[in-house]
C-alpha cells in the first residue's frame, strides 16, 4: 500500500512534467477550462433564476445537491481519467501489453499514469456552489458531519470509478467500449438534481440499477435534513463497495480475454 | 533441474469475424456475424535451459509474437501451459514479470513525453530497484548501449536506433533472469544492429541471462544463437542447433571467384559437366564476380574447384559454408522439409 502511494506521487510528478512539456497546449487548455466552467456557472444561474423552486425543493437546496454531485465526479475525474483511454485506444491498439509486463496491479497502473488537471475547473465550480448554498441553508452540524462527508465522498467516488472500470473493461472482449462509458456517464446528469422530480422508472433506474442517486441526491438530503442516515449514507457505502468488487471482478476476467494486437 | 523456459502444448485460438468487403459487408457482419476460429499457435512445446540464447524464427504471421505474448503472460493460452523460472505467468503475473524483461521492437514501452532519464527513474520505482544497484546498473547500461548522448531527450525525439537501445535498457534495468526480445533489430542500420547484438551477448555472458529472440535478420541468429526453434503456420517445424540445421539441409557450400574476363562465365556449365539439376547447383554472375552454390553430396569441393580453374581464368577464389539464410529462405518457400 505504501509502495503504491509512493508510486502515485512519482506518477503525478511525471505527469506534471509532461504537462509542462507542451506549454502552449497547457496554457490554452487552462484558458479553455476557465471559460467552460464560467459558462456552466452562468448557465446554472439562468436556469435557477427562472425556476426558484423545484417540486418543493428550494433554490439553495438544489444548488447544494448539484454542488455535492460534483465532489465525487471531480475526484473521479482528477484521478482516473485514463480509464477512458482504455476503452477508446489502449486495448484496441494493443498498448495494454505494457501494463501486463510490469510487476504492479494493471488497473492501478493504468489509472495512476494520468492525472487530469482539467478537474480543477470542476472543483472550482463545486466549491463556489457549496460555498454559496451552505450559509443560506440551516444544515444540522455535528462533530461528525465533516468526517461523514469525507467518507461518503470516497464511496460516492467509488460508484463513478467502478462504473467506469466496468464499462472500460468491456473492451477486453469487444476491443473498444469508449462509447459505452460515454453513454453511461451521460446518465449521471440525472444524479445532479433531486430525484423526486423524475418519474418512478427513472428514479428506480438511478437508485438501483446505475446508482447515481447515491452519488449526490441521497447523501446530500441526509446532510440537509439529518434524516434516514441508514439508507442515504449506508446505500452509498453499499453501492460503492458492491460496484467496486464487481468492477475488480470484471476487470480481472477481462485480462484473461485480452487478445493484444498484431505486431 | 527444470529448464528456465518450459512450454508444453501451447495453443492459442482467436475468434475472427469474417466480413464481406464494403460497407454492406461490414453492416451484415454487425448483425449476422460469421465467426471463424483461427488457430494462431498450434500445439507448440519446447524448452530453453538457463543461460541459452534461443532464436525464434518463422515467416510473418507464423505465430511468433503470439508465443512470446503467452510466455510473457500477456495472452492466456487456449490450452497447454508454460512455466518460466518456475512460475506460470498467467497465475502469478506480478511476481513473474519482476524477473523478466520484455522488448517489443515494434512498440515502445517508454513514456512518449518523458525524458529518457525520467522514464528510468519511474521504472526503478515500479521494479523497486535499490538506489545503489540502480546507479551501478545505469552505468553498466550506459556503457553497453551508449545511452549517454540522448538520455536527457524526451523519448518522442529519439531516432529508431536510439529508441530501441533505450527500450532494451529499460527491459534490463531490474536485472531480469529471462529476456524476451521480439524483433529487437527491426529497421535498424548495421552499426546499431551490431551494438545491440554485442549488448545482448554481453548480458548473456556476464549475467547468464536466458534470452529468447525473434527476428527476420538471420545474421542475428548466426551471431547470437546456438539453437533455433522455427515455427510456421502456428506449428513447430524445427528445433535444434544451427549445425544440425545445416546438416539436415544438406551440405551446401558457396564458391565465390573473380573472373579475369567476365564474359568467360558462359564457358562454365556445371549442370552438364556433373549431370546436376537446378536444385543441386546454381551459378550467378555480377560483373566479373561469380557465386556458385552446390550440394557436396552430389559433387565434391575438389571437383568443383578443379573444373572451374581448368575452364576459366580466375583471379581470386574462396569457398564458404552454407549460409543459414539460404536454408531458411528455402524453408520459408517450403522447398525442403525437415
Amino acid at each position: 500500500m505504501m509502495r503504491y502511494i509512493r508510486l502515485h506521487r512519482i506518477f503525478i510528478a511525471q505527469y506534471l512534467k509532461r504537462l509542462m512539456e507542451y506549454k502552449v497546449d497547457f496554457m490554452l487548455g487552462a484558458i479553455g477550462l476557465l471559460i467552460a466552467q464560467g459558462m456552466q456557472l452562468i448557465f446554472l444561474g439562468i436556469i435557477f433564476s427562472a425556476i426558484p423552486a423545484l417540486k418543493g425543493w428550494q433554490f439553495e437546496e438544489v444548488l447544494f445537491i448539484y454542488g455535492f454531485s460534483l465532489v465525487p465526479k471531480t475526484i473521479d475525474h482528477l484521478f482516473t481519467d485514463n480509464l477512458w483511454m482504455v476503452g477508446y485506444r489502449i486495448i484496441r491498439k494493443g498498448e495494454f501489453d505494457k501494463y501486463l509486463t510490469r510487476p504492479i496491479n494493471t488497473l492501478y497502473h493504468v489509472i495512476a499514469e494520468n492525472f487530469c488537471v482539467d478537474a480543477f475547473g470542476e472543483l472550482l465550480t463545486c466549491i463556489l456552489l457549496l460555498a454559496y448554498s451552505i450559509p443560506k441553508l440551516s444544515i444540522p452540524f455535528h462533530w461528525y458531519t465533516i468526517p461523514l462527508f469525507l467518507i461518503v465522498s470516497i464511496f460516492a467516488t467509488l460508484i463513478y470509478t467502478s462504473l467506469k472500470i466496468m464499462t472500460s473493461a468491456i473492451s477486453f472482449w469487444t476491443k473498444a467500449s469508449g462509447h459505452i462509458t460515454h453513454m453511461l456517464y451521460m446518465t449521471n446528469d440525472f444524479g445532479k438534481y433531486p430525484v423526486t422530480i423524475y418519474n418512478k422508472a427513472v428514479q428506480a433506474l438511478i437508485t438501483y440499477v446505475i446508482p447515481f442517486a447515491f452519488t449526490a441526491y441521497f447523501p446530500a438530503t441526509y446532510f440537509l435534513t439529518g434524516k434516514n442516515p441508514l439508507f442515504c449514507l449506508g446505500g452509498t457505502v453499499i453501492a460503492g463497495t458492491v460496484l467496486f468488487l464487481l468492477a475488480i471482478f470484471v476487470w480481472n476476467r477481462g485480462l484473461r480475454a485480452y487478445e493484444s494486437a498484431g505486431s | 533441474m527444470e529448464a528456465m523456459i518450459y512450454a508444453e502444448n501451447l495453443r492459442k485460438e482467436f475468434k475472427k469475424i469474417i466480413k464481406e468487403p464494403g460497407l454492406k459487408g461490414a453492416a451484415k457482419a454487425l448483425f449476422k456475424p460469421n465467426k471463424e476460429i483461427v488457430t494462431a499457435v498450434d500445439d507448440i512445446s519446447f524448452e530453453v535451459p538457463a543461460g541459452e540464447i534461443l532464436g525464434f524464427i518463422g515467416p510473418n504471421g507464423a505465430g511468433k509474437s503470439t508465443v512470446i505474448k503467452m510466455l510473457t503472460g500477456i495472452l492466456t493460452p487456449t490450452s497447454g501451459f508454460c512455466r518460466i523460472n518456475g512460475k506460470i505467468p498467467q497465475e502469478d503475473r506480478k511476481n513473474y514479470v519482476r524477473e523478466i524483461g520484455v522488448v517489443f521492437g515494434q512498440r515502445t514501452q517508454l513514456w512518449w513525453d518523458l525524458a529518457l532519464r525520467e522514464t528510468y527513474s519511474v521504472l526503478k520505482e515500479i521494479y523497486q530497484v535499490p538506489e545503489e544497484q540502480f546507479k551501478k546498473r545505469m552505468t553498466f547500461l550506459n556503457e553497453v548501449l551508449e545511452l549517454d548522448s540522448f538520455i536527457t531527450s524526451p523519448v518522442r525525439t529519439l531516432s529508431l536506433g536510439q529508441r530501441m537501445r533505450a527500450d532494451i535498457a529499460a527491459a534490463l534495468l531490474h536485472s531480469p533472469k529471462v529476456l524476451f526480445l521480439d524483433e529487437p533489430t527491426i529497421g535498424l542500420d548495421v552499426v546499431v544492429k551490431e551494438n545491440i547484438r554485442s549488448a545482448i551477448r554481453k548480458i548473456n555472458e556476464e549475467e547468464g541471462t536466458t534470452v529468447i529472440l525473434t527476428t527476420h535478420d538471420l545474421a542475428d541468429i548466426e551471431l547470437l544463437c546456438e539453437r533455433i526453434v522455427m515455427i510456421d503456420k502456428g506449428r513447430k517445424v524445427f528445433d535444434g542447433g544451427l549445425s544440425e540445421l545445416r546438416h539436415n539441409f544438406g551440405d551446401v557450400r558457396t564458391l565465390r571467384f573473380e573472373l579475369v574476363n567476365g564474359p568467360d562465365f558462359k564457358l562454365l556449365d556445371y549442370r552438364r559437366r556433373f549431370k546436376l539439376t537446378d536444385d543441386d547447383v546454381s551459378a550467378e554472375r555480377d560483373g566479373s564476380s561469380v557465386t556458385v552454390r552446390f550440394d557436396t553430396a552430389k559433387v565434391s569441393v575438389e571437383e568443383m574447384i578443379s573444373y572451374t580453374l581448368s575452364t576459366v581464368h580466375v583471379k581470386d577464389l574462396n569457398i564458404k559454408d552454407v549460409e543459414i539464410e539460404e536454408i531458411i529462405k528455402k524453408l520459408y518457400r517450403r522447398e525442403v522439409s525437415l
